[in-house]
């Protein structure tokens, strides 16, 4: 009878985001990069690289769990990382002109 | 620098809920707009639940539904659900209040509104330019006297630039209307599947009539994870728009995957359920100014104003946005107008947007609700502990099990009191009375 759910969270569950990122339409820049890591030796020596799981898109990837890359072409943004990134090491800007996500439904 | 320089008498940055609506108001008094957007058509950039409020559509267009506007279905049941950890009470109303002529409020999807209210202003006489972007202003002895924009030769002259350019406001920061970029303790990060379903399933498996009927619903609880944020699920006519926001600063402090925080929503055992063999449509995310009135940027200078997402006009409590966009994209172009008939486009005649807003709910509003956010930082026991309590108190007292009712009151209350003291309790109740009513 006495439940204590506070203590004892369902777990999160694994997603894989690039599934999701399939329902998405993008016009992707091709000359010109909107977002951009300012100086990858902050992110290298960054400790907790927040960047890789609260980007909602997961654009953020380390392949060996030191350097930090985006996919910039899945980016919708969003504008968390601007925020959000502890040594402010994101240069964020809007892309070009008709450029970037263009959601279908919204 | 071309020959021909190209001039307006009003230019809006940005063709969402304000800007179309400020561009319609300053066309009707023909004087010459021009609306700059950055998305392929208006509405490609936006993301929301949710809802738009008859009230204020009605206000730019009193002939609204006339115009056939591509709205998915009317709110006829709104409220609260509170969710456990594996159970939830429905907090809603119908009918009474809710079944208002016309309905309060209607679900919505951006990306086909948006153009469709853009068109509306355009018949007004409004110019749109899309697939451009505004990066900086023209200044004329430190006035705003026009646009940069990334087209070759793009820039364009108005005495007047009404700023809509949504919550990541860069240009009005740039101007110097307010001195920070977001603030993370304000900002909440919203992430949303919209759901398709065959609108038989929708109805039945939540209760609705007909397509005539539909739900707005603030989740509360299991959803955020104990963090402040709220979850949501909107009906539109052939799928579910399920969400769910939290602030940047707890995101930051749990490391949590904002898809898969809305993921362990939707395996919630009382919502998978409902979007069971639904199809992913759209995943989306988008910032939330939740701010309001702590974070209002000044809002005008010489030449320009700001209004809807990227001046904070956000009630985070009862997801109010879009409303106050158009209620402000509105005053704004009233008081560019008035701006033109004295030819003075100084900050002296722009504070007369202040003035009017200050007459609407907008600044009302968000003024009374100025210590809501902290309060919601402040007060982590009603995403969490309450919705569970309340689970707690009413499975307990519509079961029996042969427990004599004395007991039944005494677990109750003792379900509380091991969460939350009672002193405490009844603090939080006083400091929710203080948030919402601004005393």
């Amino acid at each position: 009878m006495t439940k204590n759910n506070t203590e004892n969270k369902r777990e999160l569950p694994q997603v894989y985001v690039d599934d999701m990122l399939m329902s998405l339409k993008y016009f992707t820049d091709e000359h010109e990069l909107h977002l951009s890591i300012i100086d990858p030796a902050v992110c290298q020596a960054c400790e907790n690289q927040p960047c890789i799981d609260f980007c909602p898109v997961g654009a953020y990837r380390s392949q060996d769990g030191r350097t930090v890359q985006i996919a910039v072409q899945s980016c919708v943004e969003c504008g968390t990382c601007r925020v959000l990134c502890p040594y402010q090491n994101v240069s964020w800007k809007n892309p070009r002109g008709g450029f970037g996500v263009s959601y279908k439904f919204g | 620098m071309s020959k021909d320089k190209l001039q307006y008498d009003v230019i809006v940055v940005g063709a969402g809920m304000a800007g179309s609506t400020a561009a319609a108001i300053v066309a009707r008094s023909g004087l010459k707009v021009a609306v700059i957007e950055r998305g392929v058509k208006p509405g490609s950039k936006n993301y929301f639940g949710g809802a738009l409020y008859t009230h204020a559509l009605l206000d730019i267009y009193p002939d609204f539904f006339d115009r056939k506007p591509p709205l998915e279905r009317p709110v006829t049941e709104t409220g609260f659900w509170f969710l456990s950890e594996d159970g939830m009470v429905k907090a809603t109303v119908q009918g009474g209040y809710v079944n208002s002529d016309p309905i309060d409020a209607y679900v919505a999807l951006r990306a086909e509104f948006d153009p469709w209210w853009a068109e509306q202003a355009a018949a007004e006489g409004a110019f749109f330019i899309p697939k451009t972007l505004v990066t900086d202003f023209l200044y004329e002895d430190a006035k705003v006297i026009g646009v940069k924009t990334d087209r070759p030769e793009g820039d364009v002259y108005a005495p007047v630039v009404i700023i809509c350019e949504g919550v990541n406001n860069l240009l009005t920061q740039k101007l110097g209307l307010i001195d920070h970029d977001l603030k993370i303790s304000k900002t909440a990060l919203a992430v949303k599947q919209l759901i398709s379903l065959p609108a038989k399933d929708i109805n039945a498996r939540l209760g609705l009539l007909d397509n005539k009927h539909g739900l707005a619903i603030s989740v509360i609880g299991d959803v955020s994870l104990g963090m402040p944020g709220l979850g949501f699920l909107y009906t539109t006519n052939n799928a579910l728009s399920m969400g769910v926001g939290v602030t940047l600063d707890a995101l930051e402090e749990t490391q949590i995957k904002p898809y898969e925080l809305l993921q362990r929503y939707l395996e919630h055992p009382a919502i998978a359920p409902i979007i069971k063999d639904g199809q992913l449509m759209e995943y989306g995310a988008h910032l939330i100014p939740e701010g309001g009135w702590t974070t209002l940027p000044k809002l005008y200078t010489d030449g320009a104003m700001v209004a809807g997402d990227a001046a904070s006009m956000v009630n985070a409590i009862h997801w109010e946005g879009t409303n106050m966009a158009i209620t402000a994209g509105k005053q704004a172009a009233l008081t560019a107008i008035e701006a033109h008939k004295k030819n003075d486009f100084s900050a002296k005649t722009l504070a007369g947007y202040q003035k009017r807003l200050n007459e609407t709910f907008v600044l009302k509003d968000l003024k009374q609700y100025r210590k809501m956010s902290a309060f919601l930082a402040n007060h982590p026991e009603f995403m969490d502990i309450y919705p569970t309590f309340l689970n707690d108190a009413l499975g307990m007292f519509f079961t029996g099990f042969g427990k004599p009712k004395g007991k039944l009151y005494k677990d109750i209350f003792r379900s509380l009191t091991r969460r939350r003291p009672l002193l405490k309790a009844v603090g939080d109740l006083v400091a929710f009375g203080r948030a919402i009513t601004g005393i």
